[in-house]
């Protein structure tokens, strides 16, 4: 059941978010070939203990790291922390899955209890992204390690989660201005377009933090690490 | 406007960052978020909570922003957005060695403790590096790593002394066992087993080597120590000069390969262990075709295979297990001491946090070489203070000599009644011989310090004239009580001027040496002894309630001293280290 036909503004609106999506990618490409034109490095030690864990045991455990929150006493102690960082993470997913469906399946969005799921989940984002500025500015030790990158990058995506909230309503019909969908949309351009020169690019480059970091340790032994 | 100019230190670091960045390192320095979840997992955080520069992302920062200013397209084109910057002049790498030196102890804990994978403490071992290689590093590291460079041993322990005290050693255990065949080979081919040990255990505490050795003895070992390459420490760790800690690692393993040993044991060292079996073959670019394993996997061998028996009776008193950082997070040696540790001792009990989540003994990251950190390194101890306190423990049993040396320290600060052992010393002390160890006595031997028995200790130093040097008279007379027990006489002194007199014109056997004293204090009167011909071969050992004074003693360019206690002192241990400087001297002539 569409509520709204595209005008010829949203209509070029998307095609900026694609051309957007097509430089992030290729920035991304080039960032990945950036880091592996840095030397790679050998194990040369013997294995530890074999019994206890191997280099691809450490690397796993050690991807699978950010699902166990249980593992690591920092998100085990700050465990509200940790659950903000999945209602953060959440939202990021419902942003862009609304970016590409409003595109590619508007239909979709349409249905109630989609619509319902993904306001719900960007609106959280939203109240835990005020959280996170409010955070890093009260916190001195936030303070001194933040750079203006960090706070732009938190507004950028707080605001971006908001507008999303009001674009999904657009969608669903219970909003009648196609601006909130525009505007979503160029947000989310700038937001790809600025992502790979940010700190948000860490998704790229967490994979092989872990991974490597994890392959090492799990060749030594130490991951995964047993504590008490 | 002045154009500021970067120094020659800085743009010779800059050089040097390239060439030590790897993928690793690299993924490290851009896949922090700044998120802050590493900061309380920082003993230094935890203990400093107004100060928000022990951050550990904060020290990471430091060589981030270098990096940011240099490789990463962002900080080149927009610096102050992603606080890209580069140090400029020398004070800036003042004011950097602070952090990197002064402020963490590489022990790893926050790495283990972000989400992103950030190595930390490796990040912070690099900033270091390039500290080191353009000569800006506290003087103690600057001088054991010059040890480490030029003699072959971070303490600078001379070839003469180091088999001089292994032969004290065979000598002790010949005495204690009736024969010699517990004797401590040395460079003996074709052995199976190379021990490699740290210098402080010839220097401070022998008699972990014999203890060693009791136990090489008892397994029935075929085992050797070896007259060069036996330093298994590696400053290069802490100093972050990757090419020191591939020659310190090369020097070892070119010996075992030497001997042809099928096994080089790395005696309990935390950071030795974690350089020559981890970090060393990486550095120096080779592959060892020998097992390592550290002295503790060997002893727990020994007591499951039945080469050696242990009776646990013998450890009765409760004791604890500090993990040493490089041990546990960089090793994944987390269970084999304590299983020893449960065999050999009747009363154990788990400090908590422990194993991957313990916090650093504060004297990690050749902490204890810098002194000008002291009583940085002394507050941050509270943490672990605690921790021991809260066990009950009369015995903190730990397996790294640096854990040793800075839980001695927090003990003494914090006023805790407990001592530091290593498993080595628990499993001799319950070591059963089955052999009649004494041939001509048919009782079971018992090793026992010498100055416990009577006759001995009346004996121990009957004839000697000895120097007790110290301000406080209460201690003077402790002292000359105690020596005078052994059968030794007493010259008293006050302080560095009275010493110095009191030495030239009596001559005394042996020199006991207070360090804080009002007017000529010891650390002058031991130079001055020194310098003197009358006076510089009388043996001194230092008793002192300072043991960060220890770095400001072995630092003069001057003998070091034979002997160095903490106060309060044993009165068995200083009657017979007493006893063994004035044996070594003997023997030397």
């Amino acid at each position: 059941m569409p509520q709204h036909e595209p005008s010829t503004l949203l209509s070029t609106v998307e095609i900026i978010h694609w051309l957007a999506l097509a430089f992030m990618a290729l920035v991304y490409t080039i960032r990945l070939f950036w880091l592996f034109s840095f030397r790679g490095t050998k194990d040369r030690q013997p294995p530890g203990n074999l019994k206890q864990s191997t280099p691809m045991k450490g690397a796993i455990y050690s991807l699978g790291n950010v699902a166990m929150p249980w593992a690591m006493e920092s998100t085990r102690r700050g465990w509200l922390f940790y659950l903000s960082f999945v209602i953060f993470h959440l939202g990021v997913v419902a942003g862009i899955s609304l970016a590409f469906l409003s595109s590619l399946d508007r239909s979709l969005l349409e249905i109630p209890a989609v619509s319902t799921v993904m306001m719900v989940m960007l609106g959280a984002a939203f109240a835990v992204g005020v959280g996170r500025i409010i955070r890093r500015i009260v916190t001195p030790y936030l303070r001194l390690i933040s750079s203006p990158d960090d706070y732009f990058s938190v507004i950028l995506l707080t605001v971006w989660f908001l507008v999303g909230v009001f674009a999904q309503a657009y969608i669903a019909g219970k909003l009648d201005n196609e601006m909130f969908l525009v505007v979503y949309l160029l947000n989310t351009s700038f937001f790809l377009v600025y992502v790979p020169f940010s700190k948000i690019s860490h998704y790229l480059y967490y994979p092989f933090a872990r991974f490597w970091i994890g392959r090492t340790l799990g060749h030594r032994g130490s991951f995964p690490y047993s504590r008490g | 406007m002045s154009v500021q100019v970067k120094s020659h230190k800085v743009k010779v670091m800059e050089e040097l960052l390239a060439k030590k960045l790897t993928r690793q390192v690299v993924a490290s320095l851009v896949g922090c978020v700044h998120c802050g979840m590493c900061h309380e997992s920082c003993h230094y955080v935890l203990t400093n909570p107004d100060d928000p520069t022990y951050t550990p992302s904060y020290k990471a920062d430091q060589l981030r922003k270098i990096f940011k200013a240099n490789h990463d397209w962002t900080g080149r084109v927009f610096p102050w957005w992603v606080k890209a910057s580069t140090p400029m002049t020398d004070d800036d790498l003042e004011a950097l060695k602070d952090i990197a030196f002064g402020k963490c102890t590489n022990c790893r804990r926050c790495t283990f403790n972000c989400p992103m994978g950030v190595d930390t403490a490796t990040l912070n071992r690099i900033t270091r590096g390039l500290l080191s290689a353009v000569g800006v590093m506290p003087e103690g590291v600057r001088v054991v790593s010059k040890d480490q460079w030029e003699i072959g041993n971070q303490m600078g322990v001379l070839k003469e002394d180091y088999l001089d005290t292994l032969e004290w050693m065979s000598e002790e255990l010949e005495d204690e066992l009736g024969h010699d065949r517990a004797a401590i080979p040395v460079d003996k081919k074709g052995a199976k087993v190379v021990y490699a040990i740290n210098p402080r255990e010839v220097k401070y505490d022998p008699r972990t080597i014999k203890n060693a050795a009791l136990i090489f003895y008892a397994a029935g070992e075929d085992w050797t120590m070896t007259t060069e390459g036996w330093d298994q420490t590696n400053f290069g760790l802490f100093s972050g000069d990757d090419q020191l800690g591939g020659i310190c690692g090369k020097r070892v393993y070119e010996k075992v390969a030497e001997i042809g040993a099928e096994r080089l044991v790395i005696s309990e060292c935390g950071h030795g262990f974690r350089s020559t079996r981890c970090e060393a073959p990486n550095w120096a670019g080779v592959d060892v075709g020998f097992i390592m394993e550290s002295s503790v996997i060997t002893m727990l061998r020994y007591v499951k295979e039945g080469r050696i028996k242990v009776d646990k009776t013998r450890n009765s008193r409760r004791v604890t297990f500090h993990d040493s950082c490089n041990n546990a997070r960089s090793c994944g040696f987390y269970e084999e001491p304590r299983e020893l540790l449960r065999l050999v001792a009747t009363d154990f009990q788990e400090m908590y946090p422990n194993r991957a989540e313990n916090y650093c003994c504060t004297g990690g990251g050749g902490a204890m070489s810098m002194s000008e950190y002291t009583p940085r390194r002394l507050k941050s101890a509270k943490l672990k203070a605690d921790q021991i306190a809260a066990t009950g423990a009369e015995v903190v049993v730990t397996s790294c000599h640096n854990c040793v040396d800075g839980l001695n320290d927090l003990i003494k600060h914090y006023g805790l009644k407990c001592e530091v052992k290593q498993l080595v010393d628990l499993v001799a002390e319950a070591l059963v011989l089955e052999e009649p160890v004494v041939e001509e006595k048919p009782a079971p031997i018992e090793v026992v310090e010498p100055a416990a028995r009577p006759a001995e200790k009346a004996a121990a130093l009957a004839g000697r004239r000895i120097l007790v040097v110290d301000d406080e008279e209460d201690v003077r007379t402790f002292l000359t009580a105690v020596l005078e027990d052994a059968g030794a006489t007493i010259l008293p002194a006050k302080d560095g001027d009275e010493a110095l007199a009191v030495a030239m014109r009596e001559k005394p056997d042996i020199i006991t040496l207070d360090l804080s004293m009002p007017g000529k204090d010891g650390v002058e009167a031991f130079v001055e002894f020194r310098k003197s011909p009358e006076t510089e071969n009388i043996p001194i050992c230092i008793v002192t309630g300072h043991p960060e004074f220890r770095k400001v003693i072995y630092d003069r360019p001057v003998p070091p001293p034979e002997g160095y206690m903490d106060k309060p002192v044993q009165e068995e241990k200083l009657v017979d280290n007493l006893r063994r400087i004035l044996e070594l001297k003997d023997r030397k002539g």
